[in-house]
């Protein structure tokens, strides 16, 4: 190999061996630098290689990451004109950083998961999914793929407004713990819209479904975006807001992250779940997920009850697993068991295998009494956590058994909802196919017709 | 024929509804074959394509590609197979060494691995001068070129090819042709259906005809022609007495649909060719000079016609 050509990129010449020879040819530090980063690029997920090479030249990221320069320059110009001549002299950190926090907060909050949702939904329309269903990579790392370029996009942004931020902590007036605090729960619910665009995009086929969704997503994100701008501005302009010195405060950020982090993971394996074959064990993974967030949901809610010794968490505990296992159970009964039969293999054969593992096998009954035996579990556990805490006079023991009955009726309520919306389904698949989304708005519909009942008996 | 099929579609059924888009498929491919797969639209073709690139599971029976089952085995089945659909399935915004590089990856293939497999694929389409353009400004001719170098990137021992040849001109198709039998006389197993049946006839070592979701007939060009021949059409000429001829053929019992013109009689017959040669026998005894006769060679497009029906689901 001559030294001439030692400049072209040894990808475009086609000749693996070029990479190693410049290297010892040369001895660069650059071409080493080279070299490694050319090695790390044979490890990563190649669908984020490609969406990566694909953002850098679409119009879209061209369109937002101009805008979002030219909007925090005009800001930094406006900011600065608005602050004169206390600029100099007066803190102006927490004003300035408003302003780029909402620049900021629009893209990274709305521009990156709806693209995320955006990326998956092509694939499935112009058949390019189905390209990649045959390849070598599995449907998980398909949507990590997603969810990479997506995180990609974020700091690329967050990158861009970084002297500006910087810029905000030499105004003074804001610590670098809050700009850090902002930042980094931004990035998080990002990362969690993101997962939540992915499942979107997996949830249906149909194009008339698909715009629906997409406006509905659009909605959502949007909300979320202005209740969370409103939200993080107030905190930064109001100086007494944060408590980073305060144990409590760190427990409950705790507590939200293990949710997030779990949330963000578990909507991973559903987009992966719903895109995987259809012979696949699409749901045993997902339901020891569940698991584990019941897990979590007992675990942060009994140590805070403990703590603060307040009964207010018992109700928060109960009502939200009633609804969430209320939601996990309908999804959970709109699955097929078409399994194949080497899957069918790898499921539990003994007897205390079956016994103990069956619920955690696809199908619709199996979901049903999955989603009731946690909200049951869940149950005995606060009964018997309750009464433990009223007889022993610990945790906030009023002396009351209110909330036992509350606790009953609610996963009454959640057993036999579920339960009705079983027996329809089942008569339903007797006439054709019946999906997860039709079983989620069936339930939805009893639900509806259940709370509008007595206001029309009464009437 | 000797060894183990390449591919092997078993008793194959796909219903969607009251729609049995596949019923009752078998046949097997072997080794270096191109087999043809013809039918009309909606007749099943795509579907059962499908079952065996592991997009869609049969309602009953079962596809084996490389002893593979496609329900059991999928992951085996796409290490093995390269998959071309009736659509192109680009991407924006990316070129063509991007393109083929990422799908290179998407199958494993890592370092000089992929490098290698690059510009083989490359070299093999004749893509090389183009691998720097974007993949929306190719012709379709080339974009087809393309999609035969995305399904061959990981080197599948087999590759379905779903209309390969549809919308491209005549230049295109001769080229696409020439590549298909080259990948053959390699050894990869090659299912290809298309409307084009003259040049399915060309390249393909068999052919299968399917219709309305069940498979009419299986064998080479010639079987089929030959052996769909159950009226044969027989062309003669003799240069006297046309009209007393015709009506000598009219009296008999295995002929039909006589034509005459001028010296020139066609005319079907039931039966095969010791029935012919012992019709021109007796038309020599009965005195009629018979200056020509000949059995009119039918097309696959022909045989295609007779076997199938125009049922479409």
């Amino acid at each position: 190999m001559n030294s001439s050509d030692t400049s072209s990129s040894p990808f475009a010449t086609g000749d693996p061996t070029k990479i190693n020879a410049d290297v010892s040819s040369k001895g660069s530090f650059w071409r080493a630098i080279e070299t490694a980063i050319e090695l790390g690029g044979e490890r990563l997920n190649p669908i984020l290689v490609k969406e990566g090479r694909q953002a850098l030249k679409s119009k879209q990221f061209v369109i937002t990451f101009t805008l979002l320069l030219l909007a925090g320059w005009v800001w930094s110009m406006l900011g600065v004109a608005l602050l004169w001549p206390g600029v100099y002299y007066a803190p102006g950190g927490r004003f300035m950083l408003c302003g780029y926090f909402v620049i900021l907060a629009i893209p990274v909050l709305v521009t990156v998961p709806f693209s995320a949702f955006r990326s998956l939904a092509a694939e499935r329309e112009d058949g390019t999914f189905e390209l990649l269903s045959i390849t070598a990579l599995s449907s998980r790392q398909i949507v990590t793929g997603k969810l990479g370029s997506a995180v990609l996009q974020m700091l690329v942004y967050y990158s861009a407004l970084a002297p500006c931020i910087a810029f905000t902590y030499l105004l003074r007036g804001i610590d670098i713990v809050t700009i850090v605090f902002l930042l980094f729960w931004t990035l998080v619910a990002s990362v969690l819209l993101s997962t939540v665009g992915l499942v979107v995009a997996t949830i249906t086929r149909a194009r008339h479904w698909q715009v629906l969704l997409s406006v509905l997503l659009l909605v959502g994100l949007c909300i979320v975006t202005f209740t969370w701008t409103l939200s993080f501005v107030s905190l930064i302009t109001d100086t007494q807001a944060t408590a980073f010195d305060d144990v409590d405060f760190w427990l409950a950020m705790s507590a939200i992250m293990t949710f997030c982090i779990s949330h963000a993971i578990m909507f991973v394996m559903i987009a992966a779940a719903q895109i995987s074959f259809a012979s696949d064990n699409r749901s045993t993974r997902l339901r020891a997920m569940l698991l584990v967030q019941q897990t979590l949901w007992v675990g942060w809610m009994t140590f805070f009850w403990i703590r603060f010794e307040a009964e207010e968490f018992l109700y928060v505990l109960v009502s939200v697993a009633a609804i969430y296992w209320a939601f996990a159970g309908a999804c959970l009964m709109g699955e097929a068991a078409i399994l194949s039969p080497r899957v069918k293999r790898s499921l539990p054969q003994s007897f205390l295998g079956r016994m103990c593992f069956t619920w955690f096998n696809p199908g619709s009954g199996t979901g049903y009494t999955f989603a009731i035996v946690n909200l049951l579990t869940l149950v005995i556990i606060i009964v018997v956590a309750g009464l433990t805490a009223e007889l022993e006079g610990f945790a906030g023991a009023r002396g009351n058994y209110d909330w036992l009955l509350y606790v009953t009726l609610v996963a009454a309520y959640v057993v036999a909802y579920l339960g009705v919306g079983r027996l329809i389904v089942v008569l339903l698949r007797q006439l054709g196919r019946v999906t997860i989304l039709l079983t989620v708005l069936i339930n939805l519909l009893l639900v509806v017709i259940g709370a509008a009942f007595p206001v029309f008996f009464q009437g | 024929m000797p060894g183990q099929p390449v591919i092997d579609m078993r008793r194959l059924h796909r219903f969607f509804g009251a729609t049995r888009a596949v019923s009752d498929i078998s046949f097997e491919v072997m080794k270096g074959e191109v087999f043809g797969y013809i039918g009309p639209n909606g007749a099943g073709k795509t579907t059962s394509m499908r079952i065996l690139a592991t997009l869609d599971i049969p309602t009953y029976g079962d596809a084996l590609v490389d002893g593979f089952s496609v329900i059991n085995d999928p992951d085996r089945v796409r290490r093995r197979l390269g998959f071309m659909p009736d659509y192109f399935g680009t991407y924006a915004d990316v070129n063509c060494r991007e393109y083929l590089d990422f799908f290179a990856r998407a199958y494993g293939l890592r370092g000089r691995e992929r490098h290698q497999a690059l510009s083989h694929v490359m070299g093999f389409t004749k893509l090389d001068g183009l691998a720097e353009k974007p993949i929306r400004g190719l012709s379709k001719g080339m974009k087809q070129r393309l999609c035969l170098g995305r399904s061959m990137i990981h080197d599948p021992s087999v590759l379905i090819l779903d209309e390969p040849a549809a919308g491209l001109d005549p230049r295109a198709r001769i080229e696409l042709r020439q590549m298909i039998r080259e990948l053959a006389d390699n050894g990869k197993t090659i299912l290809v259906s298309s409307h084009i049946l003259t040049e399915l006839a060309e390249m393909c070592d068999r052919v299968g005809i399917i219709e309305k979701g069940e498979l009419l007939a299986v064998g080479t060009v010639a079987e089929i022609q030959r052996g769909q021949v159950t009226h044969c059409q027989i062309r003669s000429r003799v240069i006297a007495n046309v009209p007393a001829f015709a009506s000598w053929l009219e009296e008999r019992d295995d002929v039909e649909n006589i034509h005459v013109d001028g010296q020139l009689v066609r005319f079907s017959q039931i039966g095969d060719m010791p029935e012919q040669a012992g019709l021109l026998r007796e038309m020599i005894l009965a005195n009629f000079a018979v200056a020509e006769f000949g059995i009119e060679q039918r097309s696959l497009e022909d045989a295609f016609m007779h076997v199938t029906r125009g049922v479409v689901q």
